[in-house]
Order: structure tokens, then sequence, then C-alpha cells
């Protein structure tokens, strides 16, 4: 965890430079923000992280040569301090839950970029997950609609109290340790209390449990 | 063989006319021929063996009438010489002279019998027969005065004559007839001899004829079995270029769907990429600018800045899913499966119908011509339920086996009568299939829903391939 205080070292990576200057020249007006390196492709992305370590690294999903979700996962595999968030077309859960298995953090719309960053990019540093409020709107829609259309009951309402408190705090990107000091328990009984959640809730990786969350809304 | 490059078919054609009459006529030929030549050697044969069979018969015949004669004319000469002998010892002169005058019968008789033995006569005979007929002649001149002899004279010469005349000549004469005889029955060995030459002569064209019959029959079989093999191996050529032309037609086709599939990626990938990506940039600036806008509240300006704005993201939007319609990248992208559940989920939102997918683990490394196939019937189907079935749940089940993938899509729908109604969709559908090699099965009945299937089998490097991983699948 890094102090908020500190300047947030940011790597851009679009293949257009139009957006990409765009992108910068917004994060630059911010303070606090320092945008340390661009790239123009997957692999210009990897090596630009390599050497400048940034904490936050910006990829854009479709670029040549490697995409931004091949990108990631090599990142995030080499740097797991540093936090990536995904710029992306589409607001389909197959892709957020790609971007989420690539390691990603967050996942904005490139339409909202702009207005969504800033504050992304904050959040993701602190190590929580961020989503554009477009994409909690879809996923959350597709949930409700699906619960309705075939009548089934929804899972979450299975869950203690205890349990919805552990799975926010996971999902908001506390760890085991974390949570049990939080709710002064111990930490057999939150790892117990986890292994139910997601028994309960058929999900058993950590990137679904934040799809789930995010589409039931309790992270957004 | 003249002309042959100008109007190929034409020539083709009349080159193959040829090689047909040509082949008849040789065929015609050589069977006529040879049936000819057996014809010929039967009648050959029957004729000879009639020939034969008649010659024999005419020589015995022949034989044995002069063999006749021949006994008649020496019976006669030992009677002539007993009533000869009975004449001249005959004392009472009636009776000597009843001896007298058969005598004369007998010698009438012999020469008659010798006149007619003299009309058949053989070549090689007529040297001893003028000898018996001079020998006769004379027999009877020396028995003409004797015969004018009365009793008395008789009794005197009589023995004398007997002994000295008419025994000798007697049996010279029988000596002759005896010669004659053996002539005659030599006659009968070599009209055996000639018979027995025909024979061989015969046997000799027999074996002749069956020579050629043989060797005629041989070059016709030959000739005919090289014709039918050499036939035979153009017919097999002929089939395999018909084969060989239809596959191409069917690599054909496949490659057209494959380029059709091609080109639609690329024209997405450039209008979601490009087009998109710029307007999107676009945006970003129109944001940046209004945001500064807004901060010196020139207010109208900035109500014209929101206008663009708007205009440009329905812009964004739409080509997003004219690109997504023409070739969904997530297919691409993150593969079959989430490519399909997106679909669903599109589908779902657009319409009132429930459409979920279930699947056992589907690798990952489909070839993309299986994806694509797949993820088209899929699109179409959906497209044909929205439409026309009325349905509120849609299921659409993917399997993998081994070997085939399955995929079904169930709809609880109003259903249709498969065997009259069938749009240019479910064409499409079936032939999509095909060109994998798959089969589409579809069960409709109206008021009952409708299922289609469809199963596509892999090939055997497909097989070892689909065997290894299942990963990077968002389950379900």
């Amino acid at each position: 965890m890094q102090k908020p205080v500190k300047e947030i070292r940011i790597l851009l990576a679009d293949d257009h430079n139009v957006m990409r200057a765009g992108l910068k020249l917004l994060l630059e007006k911010q303070p606090g923000f320092k945008v340390v390196g661009e790239a123009s492709d997957g692999h210009q992305a990897i090596e630009n992280a390599m050497t400048l370590r940034p904490d936050v690294v910006v990829l854009d999903i479709a670029m040549p040569k490697l995409t931004g979700i091949e990108a990631a996962q090599r990142i995030s595999a080499q740097l797991p301090q540093t936090a990536i968030v995904i710029l992306s077309m589409h607001s389909d859960e197959g892709y957020v839950l790609r971007a989420l298995k690539s390691g990603a953090k967050g996942y904005l719309l490139k339409d909202s970029a702009e207005s969504d960053l800033i504050e992304a990019i904050k959040v993701i540093s602190e190590g929580k997950a961020f989503f554009s409020p477009e994409i909690s709107k879809v996923l959350a829609e597709d949930y409700v609609r699906e619960i309705k259309m075939r009548g089934v009951e929804d899972s979450y309402d299975l869950l203690t109290l205890r349990e919805k408190e552990v799975l926010q705090l996971l999902v908001e990107g506390q760890s085991n340790k974390d949570i049990a000091t939080m709710l002064n328990l111990s930490l057999y009984t939150v790892e117990t209390h986890r292994r139910n959640l997601q028994n309960k809730l058929n999900l058993h990786s950590f990137p679904e449990l934040i799809l789930y969350a995010v589409r039931k809304g309790i992270i957004s | 063989m003249d002309r042959r490059r100008p109007d190929s078919d034409m020539g083709v054609n009349r080159r193959f006319d040829r090689l047909v009459l040509s082949t008849r006529l040789a065929l015609v030929a050589g069977f006529g021929g040879l049936l000819m030549v057996i014809t010929l050697g039967g009648i050959d044969t029957i004729r000879v063996l009639e020939e034969i069979r008649h010659n024999g018969q005419q020589i015995r015949q022949e034989f044995l009438s002069r063999n006749h004669t021949l006994n008649d004319i020496r019976s006669n000469l030992y009677l002539s010489g007993t009533y000869v002998r009975d004449y001249l010892l005959e004392p009472e002169p009636e009776r000597a002279e009843s001896y007298r005058s058969t005598l004369e019968q007998v010698r009438t008789d012999m020469d008659s019998a010798l006149e007619s033995y003299g009309s058949r006569l053989d070549p090689q005979e007529s040297k001893d027969y003028a000898a018996l007929k001079v020998e006769l002649a004379r027999y009877w001149d020396v028995l003409g005065p004797v015969l004018k002899l009365n009793a008395y004279e008789r009794q005197q010469k009589g023995y004398a004559f007997l002994r000295d005349e008419v025994f000798p000549r007697r049996m010279a004469m029988l000596d002759i007839a005896n010669r004659i005889a053996a002539i005659n029955e030599q006659q009968l060995n070599s009209g055996n001899n000639r018979d027995a030459a025909l024979l061989s002569s015969f046997q000799t064209r027999l074996a002749v004829t069956l020579a050629i019959t043989l060797i005629l029959g041989v070059a016709l079989a030959t000739f005919s079995m090289r014709r039918i093999l050499n036939l035979e191996s153009k017919a097999h050529l002929q089939y395999k270029d018909v084969v060989e032309a239809r596959r191409q037609l069917e690599n054909l086709s496949a490659r057209l769907v494959q380029a059709q599939e091609t080109e639609r990626r690329s024209l997405a990938r450039e209008l979601h990429d490009e087009v998109g990506q710029a307007l999107s940039a676009v945006l970003v600036e129109l944001r940046n600018l209004s945001t500064d806008l807004a901060v010196q509240s020139e207010e109208r300006l900035s109500r014209h800045l929101e206008t663009i704005k708007d205009l440009v993201e329905n812009t964004v939007r739409t080509i997003r899913n004219m690109s997504l319609l023409l070739r969904p990248s997530m297919l691409d992208d993150l593969g079959l499966i989430p490519a399909l559940r997106w679909q669903a989920r599109e589908v779902s939102r657009q319409t009132c119908m429930d459409v979920t997918v279930s699947t056992d683990l589907v690798s990952d490394d489909l070839p993309d011509e299986y994806k694509t196939c797949i993820y088209r019937v899929v699109q179409e189907a959906l497209h044909n339920c929205s439409r026309h079935s009325h349905a509120t749940a849609v299921r659409i089940n993917v399997l993998q086996e081994p070997r085939h993938l399955t995929l079904s899509i169930r709809d609880n729908g109003r259903g249709f009568d498969v065997k009259q109604s069938k749009g240019l969709g479910l064409l499409g559908i079936e032939e999509r299939a095909a060109h994998l090699g798959g089969k589409c099965t579809i069960h409709s009945e109206p008021g009952s829903g409708t299922v289609l299937a469809i199963d596509l089998p892999f090939t055997q490097e497909q097989n070892a391939k689909a065997s290894e991983r299942n990963s990077n699948l968002v389950s379900g």
C-alpha cells in the first residue's frame, strides 16, 4: 500500500497517438500524477514497464503485436506491485473477466476514460478494483435480468451477514489477514468464511468474485 | 490427329467416335473371321468324311461285283471243261447233243460276263484281261472242230484231246483269272490306301484349321482384352478427373466462405480500430475542451460541444455494433464460448428471449473455421428464433467429444413444418456445416418448438490438438 501523498508514476500504452496525447494531457493536469512513459504496442509496454517500474500501467486492450490483455498478464506476473488499468471498447463481461484474470485491477470503457481515469488510477493504486460505472450498470442489469427470467434464487441471499462482510472486504482488495484484523476474527475463521461463501456462490477464483461483486453492485 | 488445339472438345469427341468405331470393326472382323474359320472347318470335315464313306462303299461294291463276275467266269470255265469232257465221252448222240448245247450256253454266259467285266476294266488289268480274252477265244477255237465230231471220232480222239488241249488251256485260263482276281484285290487295297491318304490329308487340314482358329482366337482375345483394359483405365482416369474436379469445387467454395470471413474480420477491425478509435480520441479532446470552456462558462459554446459529443458517442456506438455484427472481435480475442455467451446476452437484452449457453469444456484452440461456423450458425439460429418462433427461452449447448463437436439450439417456440419451409438462413447453416464435413438436423413440428443440431467431425490432426488443452475458459 502506497501513501496517497506520494506521486503516482504512470505508464500510458495506446496505439492511437491522439488518444494517448489526450489522456496524457488529462493526467498531467492532475496533481500528484506523473506520466513517466508511453508505449504504442504491447511489447513496448512490457519493455517500458520493466525499466520504469511504474505504479500504474494504463493499457489499451486493442494494440498491435501484443494485446493489452497479454501485456497485462506478463506485467502483473513480473511486477506484482504495479497496478493495471485496461482501456477497452467492450462492456461485455467476457472481456472484463479476461482482463481480471490477466491481473488487471481496473477496467475502463474508452468512451468515458477521461472522466473516470483519474478516479480509477487513484482507487487501484490503493489496491482496490475499479470499473467504469457503465460496466457496473451493464453487468448488474444482466444479472438482475437473468435472475428474473430464470426465476432462480439469488445466491447472494444465501450468504450470512458475516460472509457478506468478508466478501465486501475481499473484493475491495483486502487480504485475509487485514480482514481478520478489521473484523476482529481469527485468520482461520476468515478463511472458513471465504471458502463457504465461494462454495455458496459457486465462484472459485478471485476474478470471478470481483466480477460477481460488480454485478451485485457491491463495488463499482 | 489433325488440328487438335482449336475446338478440342469436338476433337476429343471425334477421336472417341473413331476409337469406338475401330474397336467395333476389329471385334466384328475378329469374331466374324473366327466363326467363318470354324464353319469352313466344320463343312470341310463333313465333306471329307462323306467322301471317305462314299469312296469306301464304291470300292467295296466294285470289288465285290468284279469278283463276282470273275468267279462266274471261273466257274463257267470249270463247267465248260466238264461239259466238254462229258460231251466227248458220251457215247449216246442225243445226250451228247444236249451237253453240246449246254456248252454253247456256258460260252454265251462267259462271253457276256467277260464283256461286262471288260466294261469296268482297270488299266492295270487290261493286259491280263486281253490275255484271258485271247486265250478264251483260242479255247473256243480249239473246241470248235471238236464239237462237230461224231460219236466214233469222239471216242477215238476225245480223251487225247481233253488231255492235250482242253485241260492245259483251262489251267492257263484259270491262272489268268487268278491273276485278275489278285489285281482286283490289289485294287481294293489301293482304294483303301487312297482312303487312308485322304484321311491323313484331311487330318493335316483339320490340324491347320484348328491351329488357325486357335491363333485367331488368342489374337482376338488379346485384342479384346487390351481394348477393354484400355477403356477401363480411361474410364478410371475420367472418374478420377471428375472426383478431383468436385473436390476442387468444394475447396473453392470453402475458400470462398473463408475469404468472406477474413474480409469481414478485417473490415470489422478497420471499423472498430481505426474509425472507432479516432472518434474516441475526438471525444476525449472534446471533453477536455468542454471542461476548459466550462471554467470560463461560455454556455452556448458548451451546449454545442455537448451536442457534438453526443453525436460522436452515438457514432462510436453504431460503428462498434456494426463491427461486432460483421465479425465479433471476442471470437478472436476471447474464444468461442465467451463470444457465444456475449451473443446470448446481447440477444437476451434486445429481445424477450432468455438465451443460455451451456457447454462442457471446449478447447480454446479450436480451428478458426470451426469457431466461425458455430458462431455463425448460432447467430443465424438466434435470428430465426427471434423473428419467427415467438420463443421465450433458447438453450444453446456445445459439446466437445474426442472425435466431433456437437451444437444444439433448442427453443420453446411455436415450431414449423420442416418439410415445407426452409429459408435461406437454414440453407446457409446446412452449407456451413457441410463445408466442415458435418451434418445438420432440424426437428420441429408446428406447436412443439425447434431443435437444430449440428455435428462437426474433427480431422485427425485436430483430434490430437483438441485433446491437449482445455484452458483459459470462462467457466459457467
